[in-house]
């Protein structure tokens, strides 16, 4: 018997047995539907939090440090700098770093440390900005934007945080808030003005900005730098917690200029404090991390926070996967009887048909082809109510979530061969019984008219 | 074509055994039209369900186209059903989900033939069973004796060796049988095809060359005694 046969045949019963293909179709498709669904919300989950962590851990970034051997582990041991010279961070070794397969940036970085910034008008903010000397230009590659301006090639110019530039407020006026805080310190509304003050972004792009450093004497160094970009809000980022990411980002040539002109301790030569990585997937972070290793250096990733996380979900996921599994195996029960009805009801036919010709194998054909199809049919309902699903959980998530970059559900693409593989094993196993049963009928008891 | 050895059949019910057959033998020639007559109880519907193998007999032998059917396996009997037996219902059995032709050409879609070749020797059928213009029409829409005509369609379709008829005209008028019993002489003349046609009546029989009459599970011959009945030859029927 040709297969298209089967399948028009198979299909004809489909269309005919209009409620017993809608019955086993809703269960198929409400299981398939879970499993999609399930699936989905964890992958996405996962996905959402990865990113989350990301913007906060940096899981696809390695932070390389000079390697001070012996000295590290705080042995209290002594050395001279010459013996040190083989685990410095030099401009050298980031050249062969930005070499490295899978390496899509490396930016140098030298720590000039927190200190207050001010502006012109003498304001500033609670919390001291960390200045950071670098390579401006990989700024972008580490998925920096500017809100405001861009990249100077002249000295003494200075590129902010989107952080740095909130909460900045007179002496007086701080003084004051202070002032009536001292003493009630569980003053809701005292509480949320600072909150919101703290939050108030300043127009420092085009002005000038001054970071003051106090020597242990009491003597100050400042030196004005000039404002020439201002970045964007990192992707993933809260509203809390921007207000203390506060930094200052200037050129390696002014860093040195500033350190100077600050009186600031230490002397590069040549070398950086770190070099942070940027890996084009976290899949190969070990792999590019190994190799840096070799040049005598100390690194660190945040790579373990993933597989934590993974290992999580992993759990999450298939448990997901069981509940969509358990669905359908009640869903396939409902398939058995509604089937096993059908065969009975059938009966007559099978033994006409037997009579005409038909073996056992085609009779048992014909009912597996047909439960595989009602599999088929619930499993594109199925993705197709999964996808309304997902639709309507995200809308209930837009509405009742703050934060504008909440989690969004989406459908992986694997997801549906996955769901629908499924749906077809759940009509095929089945419609096993059934056809069996099917095959085996009599034909002449099935042909009287007794 | 069809021979019958020393068939008896019986069926037990706890104990009890009741004959329904006895020592019946016989021979049916190719091209040969034969009724087998008998009463209500009188074993013919059962020598008939073992004569298209849908039961296998207590005892004996049958022969169609020189195969013993009694020794077949299941599987191999439906592979041997499809090439050799055809098979005309009394309440004709068409299936209601597929049209006219469909149902003529089903024999052949259980031999997987191709379905433009099925599709032309259906037409060519319902051509000689006289309602081409029917062809992809449903069951429900046709009238009692244009759904037997379809039905005897789809039993020539395979070329079997025999075709067993089970009171063909059972639910039709006097008028309709007449034309049906036509159609089979007709169709038995012009394609050389065998007929065992089943009935409780005479007067179908008597449209036949030779009938077979069956009485409590007893065979006994009978030349046509019938003024419109044709004897044609010698004894085509063996007694053994």
């Amino acid at each position: 018997m040709r297969l298209r046969d089967i399948t028009r045949q198979s299909w004809d019963q489909v269309k005919r047995r209009k409620v017993v293909t809608a019955l086993c179709a809703a269960g198929i498709s409400i299981g398939c539907a879970a499993i999609i669904v399930a699936m989905s919300i964890g992958e996405s989950a996962q996905i959402y939090i990865e990113q989350q962590m990301n913007s906060y851990l940096k899981m696809d970034e390695i932070t390389v440090r000079a390697n001070n051997g012996a000295l590290a582990d705080d042995s209290g041991g002594t050395a001279d700098s010459d013996s040190l010279q083989q685990g410095r961070l030099t401009g050298q070794k980031l050249d062969i770093m930005r070499q490295i397969a899978h390496v899509s940036a490396a930016a140098p970085y030298l720590q000039i440390g927190h200190m207050q910034m001010t502006t012109m008008d003498n304001k500033s903010a609670q919390n001291p900005t960390e200045l950071l000397g670098t390579d401006l230009e990989t700024l972008a590659s580490f998925g920096h934007s500017f809100l405001y301006g861009g990249l100077s090639d002249m000295q003494g110019t200075i590129v902010l945080s989107y952080g740095a530039t909130l909460g900045l407020m007179d002496e007086e006026t701080r003084d004051n808030l202070q002032k009536q805080m001292s003493g009630n310190y569980y003053d809701e509304s005292l509480i949320r003005q600072m909150e919101s003050l703290n939050r108030v972004p300043g127009e420092l792009y085009q002005k000038q900005v001054r970071f003051v450093q106090y020597t242990p004497e009491g003597e100050a160094y400042s030196m004005p730098l000039r404002v020439v970009g201002v970045l964007a809000k990192p992707s993933g980022s809260t509203e809390d917690s921007i207000v203390y990411d506060k930094k200052g980002y200037i050129s390696l040539e002014t860093a040195e200029m500033l350190k100077k002109e600050l009186k600031l301790d230490g002397e590069r030569n040549g070398a950086f404090d770190t070099v942070i990585v940027k890996v084009d997937d976290q899949a190969y972070v070990e792999q590019v991390e190994k190799q840096i290793q070799k040049l005598t250096v100390t690194t660190e990733t945040n790579l373990y926070q993933k597989e934590r996380l993974a290992g999580e979900f992993k759990i999450l996921k298939a448990a997901a996967l069981g509940i969509g599994v358990f669905i359908l195996i009640i869903a396939s029960i409902s398939i058995v009887v509604a089937m096993t009805m059908s065969t009975y009801q059938r009966r007559r036919q099978i033994g006409i048909m037997k009579v005409l010709g038909a073996n056992l194998s085609q009779i048992r054909n014909l009912f597996i082809v047909e439960a595989a199809l009602l599999g088929l049919l619930g499993g594109l309902l199925g993705v197709m109510f999964s996808y309304w699903i997902v639709w309507g959980i995200n809308g209930l998530i837009y509405r009742l979530a703050s934060e504008q970059d909440s989690v969004i559900i989406f459908i992986p693409l694997a997801t549906i061969p996955v769901g629908m593989a499924f749906a077809l094993a759940t009509g095929i196993f089945s419609g096993i019984y059934p056809a069996v049963s099917a095959s085996r009928t009599d034909a002449l008891t099935a042909i009287r008219r007794d | 074509m069809l021979q019958i050895d020393r068939l008896s059949h019986s069926f037990k019910n706890g104990s009890e055994v009741t004959a329904v057959l006895r020592d019946i033998s016989f021979r049916v020639h190719k091209g040969q039209m034969v009724a087998l007559l008998g009463s209500s109880g009188s074993g013919k519907s059962t020598l008939l369900h073992l004569m298209a193998g849908l039961m296998k007999p207590t005892e004996g032998d049958i022969l169609i186209a020189g195969h013993n059917i009694v020794s077949m396996s299941e599987n191999r009997l439906a592979e041997f059903r499809r090439h050799h037996i055809g098979f005309i219902f009394q309440a004709y059995e068409l299936l209601a989900n597929l049209t006219v032709r469909e149902n003529i050409e089903l024999p052949l879609v259980f031999q997987s033939v191709q379905p433009s070749v099925r599709r032309k020797k259906a037409l060519a059928l319902l051509e000689q069973v006289g309602i081409p213009e029917k062809a992809e029409l449903f069951p429900s829409q046709l009238s009692g004796g244009q759904q037997q005509r379809v039905s005897i369609a789809r039993s020539l379709i395979t070329e079997p060796s025999v075709i067993f008829a089970d009171e063909p005209t059972g639910n039709l008028d006097t008028r309709t049988e007449e034309e049906i019993l036509a159609i089979l002489k007709e169709l038995n003349k012009a394609l050389d095809t065998t007929f065992v046609i089943v009935t409780h009546e005479r007067e179908v029989a008597a449209q036949t060359e030779h009938i077979l009459s069956l009485r409590d599970g007893y065979l006994i011959t009978e030349r046509q005694g019938f003024a419109e009945a044709s004897l044609t030859g010698g004894p085509a029927i063996a007694i053994t």
